[in-house]
């Protein structure tokens, strides 16, 4: 491969300068003429309950309101909010049993804040004086909060299509006893010399995304609804509404708006099916519908949150032998992304060691918490809190450095990965353990640390993961994209998926523009709405620089074929012997040679031919690229996160010092952007661990719905962190690159847990790990220097 | 839930504080009074149920003369009403003798907060986590009240009556905090324990002590969030007060706190943690206060 121009590069972001000088037009920013203001009347006072009455008129009547729209003023049909089902084969879909359980306007209340009707006005203030007028009689139901009161015996139903509200195991065939994994993990687990094992708690985290869901909606007179949103899934989400209403495709368009955070709270519909109902009560009219931040909190998918076993035997040598777990997650009240945490969190465990034998057991149940779904990570953190802290614990059973352990034993090329069948090809995790362990000192740390004395106690903890670059095989893999260039040799490239503040669009048109040989700044990359742009599955999975850069360049290499065929007619040498640069079309074996790019592509649109002499100026017809690509695989990244905290034992409290994050990215395409991507997912990852969970009274409701109450870490919070980028070029990735996108808030979890653990010498089973939970178990158990745990001695 | 939209209500401007007063005392009790507007806006956004809305706000906005952060050696400190947190920390004179506030004001909410929020907002809110309300309790001082009757001081030890309210009459104005000037050899200390930086407190405390030597002469000592108001450890006090501060006179100082102090469970902490930690910090706060890390 020849040097890169481009790729490699810390282009500027495309979106920051709107960002940043606040031109950048969010959906809550559009204004259009007629527009009227829809308001989502919810249940807040009760999280399981039947509407006994409900009635309208009060608010119909108040000034300035248009329509109010009930449950039977909107179609009966009912919808998945995720989009899952929409990414797997027929018989697929059947064998999970992914199902439709989400009205528009419910009469059983499954969670606080679910939708009863909608009131469209003039305005905002009178849609929310109109809101106060709907008179609402409930029947309160009992309230299960965890797995084990709703599939208790007795409990109300959540829907008869998933008796003893078990929304999800993984099915019969294809994981046999409902287990993923495979080998005697009885028989080898009796085996072991070593065996540890626990019962954690995983919390319910919230993406936090800057921007709270907003929409507007309209139906044309033609029929045609139009949705503003920034779902990152349009195409899917376009798909869905046309299900949802009976309508055809063409007669949905999508217009994908500025991303404000997505994190996963995107991935799919929210509010998409309320605003399209209400447009649809109004046709002609705009809706424009906001959520505040308080509702956006209840009505979005969180993390899923709930129990987690797990138990791993080793020999005395350290070989692991056997491991076995379950996690038992809880749903909010509907189905939507049942099967796919509850899938992955297995998947990723498989991924990581080399267990001759493995049993994973992955279940959801519904409960009255608010909706569970996607979340950055996606099970991945629940498993890396687990697994990482059991696998400390038998290293210091077996008196094992966690580094060299995890060198010995993580699986690596040719090993399968998280999908049996799909092997590693590649790996440069061994790279990130030696280069984070130096980053952070470990060898003297470890040792210093064994043994402390006073209040104040230092601890360094390493943790490693695995994660994927887009989903296949397991999802749809599909993206369509087009380039086309213009008569002056610039080029526009028509892709759907979103851009949702990580930089993907910077690095495809960096990946464009190195593939045509163009400057970055003579390529336009372009969303587009569902009428122009190509399929494309959305932004999910940290696929979007993996499958969709693959894609750009595959579409961007068949534009530069035709502009080097071209170009060989006029130069007579071999297309195969010409290369771009700079919009210079040359002889590689003799630059000197050549012809600029512009003067075919203008001759491919202004084509004529020479009246005189009946001769052709140059090749006709522009120049374009297209490709409706599928990825052949999904080249997980691999992580290695380093930690050093100060435990206050007289307190509790645990500051993080600092955090190293090596990452196996293959190749960064912006390594500003992959920084900037791996900095932010420790921000999230050291929430989940030590400070982030949505709390609820024991009636279901949401305690700590707003930024008061729920506590992220802020910039005061965060340690020195040191991102090192181990590039060891992925086979398959364009550019050799592999994913980033969710990756950097994985491992963070387990260094921070296993750090506290080599502080203080006691493991918390409970994420997440607040000053509270640490000073109880320092009273409980003691602080023990870590050189004293029985392995160590 | 909140609201994107504000309840509605009459907005009073008044233009002098005399103006202020005297529409006070025609609306009395139906008036919320704002000054920063941290408090009174999001109470409004909150507060949907009409018997909980006030009729009007009564903005300081256009009161003049009240801005006002002044130290005089022989006085003390005069902090007016609509003087924000940020105007305590832009204070030399607050950092060098009352160090305690100015410490409190230096991680008192946010940024924008700070900017915005007035000390003797913080003050009336009458809430017990309010960082500045912990460290002007152990400080001690009074808060002058103007009404169409004159002007009415009240000692801080009597300014807060229950959660959110005060010793404020509905017809009154609040209109400055003084604090007398530190005497010789007086030490102060504000610390707390929060979840994430940027955050209400889930316990603070602030000392006041006046040192003769090794001997603590006089002691103030401040707790937030164990009780329903702050709270005045006066155990405690009496604890240090004729000692030199030992370690071991710290340690039955900090045992004696969890006698006097009564925590809940809320979104911010437990009451166990509360009383496990509550020494712990007065300790460390003491320590503080006499430069002892």
């Amino acid at each position: 491969m020849s040097e890169q121009a481009i790729v490699g590069t810390n282009a500027p972001r495309v979106d920051v300068r709107d960002k940043a000088t606040g031109q950048a037009q969010y959906a809550a920013d559009i204004q259009l003429p007629g527009m009227l203001y829809g308001k989502v009347v919810r249940c807040w006072e009760h999280a399981h309950a039947r509407v006994k009455r409900l009635d309208l008129s009060a608010a119909a009547a108040s000034p300035g309101v248009v329509r109010v729209i009930g449950p039977k003023d909107v179609t009966p049909k009912r919808y998945n909010s995720s989009v899952l089902d929409l990414m797997v084969s027929e018989s697929m879909h059947d064998m999970l049993g992914d199902i439709d359980d989400q009205p528009i306007f419910t009469e059983h209340v499954k969670f606080q804040g679910d939708a009863i009707c909608g009131i469209i006005a003039r305005s905002e203030e009178a849609a929310e004086r109109a809101a106060a007028k709907i008179v609402v009689e409930y029947e309160p139901l009992p309230v299960y909060l965890t797995a084990e009161a709703s599939r208790a015996p007795g409990a109300v139903q959540f829907t008869p299509e998933k008796p003893g509200n078990l929304a999800f195991q993984l099915p019969e065939p294809m994981f046999p006893n409902h287990a993923l994994g495979g080998g005697d993990v009885e028989g080898a687990m009796r085996d072991a010399d070593i065996v540890v094992e626990d019962a954690f708690y995983v919390p319910k985290q919230k993406q936090c995304q800057m921007e709270p869901h907003a929409y507007v909606a309209k139906v044309d007179s033609g029929g045609r609804l139009t949705c503003w949103t920034s779902s990152q899934m349009p195409k899917l989400v376009q798909r869905k509404l046309a299900k949802l209403f009976d309508l055809p495709m063409n007669l949905v368009k999508i217009v994908p708006t500025v991303i404000g955070g997505g994190f996963g709270t995107r991935l799919g519909m929210i509010s998409e099916p309320q605003a399209c109902a209400m447009a649809l009560a109004v046709p002609g009219h705009p809706v424009k519908l906001q959520t505040l931040r308080e509702e956006d909190w209840v009505i979005s998918p969180s993390r899923h949150p709930g129990k987690y076993w797990m138990k791993i035997g080793f020999k005395r040598d350290g070989t692991p032998v056997a491991c076995d777990a379950r996690f038992e997650n809880y749903k909010g009240g509907y189905y939507l992304d049942a099967s796919g945490t509850a899938f992955t969190a297995g998947a990723w465990l498989g991924g990581m060691y080399r267990f001759p034998t493995l049993r994973y057991r992955g279940e959801s149940y519904f409960t009255n918490q608010g909706l569970t779904g996607a979340y950055r990570g996606y099970g991945n953190p629940q498993t890396n809190f687990v697994l990482e802290q059991l696998i400390d614990r038998g290293c210091a059973e077996l008196g094992a450095d966690p580094v060299e352990w995890r060198k010995k034993w993580h699986k690596g090329v040719g090993d399968d990965g998280w999908c049996p069948g799909v092997t590693y090809p590649s790996c440069a995790l061994d790279q990130c353990l030696d280069r984070g362990a130096a980053a952070i000192g470990w060898t003297e740390k470890r040792r210093k640390y064994a043994r402390q004395e006073g209040t104040i106690r230092r601890g360094v903890g390493v943790a490693v993961m695995n994660h994927t670059s887009g989903a296949m095989p397991m999802l749809l893999e599909h993206t369509a994209c087009t380039v086309k260039l213009n008569e002056d040799a610039t080029a526009e490239i028509l892709f759907a998926c979103s851009d949702m503040g990580q930089g993907s669009h910077t690095a495809l048109k960096q990946i464009a523009a190195e593939t045509l040989g163009f400057p970055f700044d003579h390529v336009q990359l372009s969303g587009g709405t569902s009428d122009v742009a190509g399929f494309d599955i959305g932004a999910h999975a940290s696929r979007t620089i993996y499958v969709g850069g693959a894609a750009v360049k595959k579409a961007c290499e068949e534009a530069r074929r035709q502009l080097l065929e071209r170009a060989s007619l006029q130069l007579g040498v071999p297309a195969d012997q010409l290369d771009i640069r700079d919009k210079r079309i040359f002889v590689k074996a003799d630059p000197a040679r050549g012809i600029e790019a512009e003067a075919i592509t203008r001759a491919g649109v202004y084509h004529f031919v020479d009246p005189m002499t009946g001769e052709p100026g140059g090749v006709p017809g522009q120049i374009q690229g297209y490709v409706s690509f599928f990825a052949p695989h999904n080249s997980p990244p691999f992580g290695a996160s380093f930690a050093e905290v100060e435990v206050d034992t007289e307190t509790g409290e645990v500051r993080v010092i600092e955090l190293v994050n090596a990452h196996d990215i293959g190749r960064a395409i912006n390594p500003a952007a992959v920084e900037g991507q791996l900095e932010g997912g420790i921000q999230q990852g050291l929430g989940f661990v030590l400070s982030e969970e949505i709390d609820y009274d024991a009636k279901g409701r949401v305690q700590n719905n707003s930024f008061t109450d729920y506590k992220m870490f802020g910039p005061e919070d965060m340690p020195r962190i040191t991102t090192i980028l181990v590039e060891d070029a992925d086979p398959i990735g364009p550019f050799g690159a592999k994913s980033v996108g969710e990756s950097g808030l994985v491992s963070p979890v387990g260094a921070v847990a296993n750090a506290i653990f080599h502080a203080i010498g006691i493991q918390f089973t409970e994420a997440p790990i607040t000053p509270e939970k640490v000073l109880k178990g320092i009273l409980e158990k003691g602080v023990r220097d870590y050189a004293s745990i029985r392995g160590n001695r | 839930m909140s609201s994107r939209t504000l309840p509605e209500f009459d907005l009073l401007l008044p233009q002098s504080i005399p103006e202020a007063v005297e529409l006070l005392a025609t609306h009395g009790g139906r008036i919320t009074v704002m000054a920063g507007g941290t408090d009174v806006m999001v109470a409004l956004k909150f507060s949907q149920q009409p018997a909980q809305l006030p009729e009007y706000v009564m903005s300081l906005e256009y009161v003049p003369g009240l801005a006002y952060v002044l130290y005089d050696p022989a006085k003390g400190l005069r902090v007016g009403a609509k003087a924000t947190v940020a105007d305590l920390l832009e204070s030399p004179d607050v950092k060098q003798h009352y160090r305690s506030l100015w410490d409190a004001a230096q991680v008192f909410a946010t940024g924008q907060v700070r900017n915005t929020a007035t000390v003797l907002g913080n003050l009336l809110r009458a809430s017990p986590a309010g960082d500045c309300s912990c460290a002007i309790y152990a400080i001690g001082g009074t808060v002058a009240f103007q009404g169409r009757a004159g002007r009415r001081e009240v000692d801080i030890d009597d300014f807060w009556i229950s959660y959110g309210q005060t010793a404020r009459q509905p017809d009154e104005l609040a209109v400055e905090l003084v604090l007398p000037p530190p005497a010789a050899g007086t030490h102060s200390a504000f610390r707390r324990l929060t979840r994430t930086s940027e955050d209400l407190a889930k316990l603070n405390v602030a000392v006041q002590l006046r040192m003769s030597g090794e001997t603590c002469v006089e002691a103030r000592v401040a707790m937030g969030c164990v009780a329903p108001t702050p709270l005045r450890l006066k155990q405690t006090e009496a604890q240090l007060c004729g000692k030199a501060l030992t370690a071991e006179v710290l340690e039955r100082a900090a045992a004696a706190v969890a006698g006097e102090i009564s925590p809940i469970d809320d979104k911010r902490s437990t009451a166990e943690y509360r009383r496990q930690v509550s020494g712990v910090l007065l300790r460390r706060t003491i320590r503080q206060a006499c430069g002892v890390a």
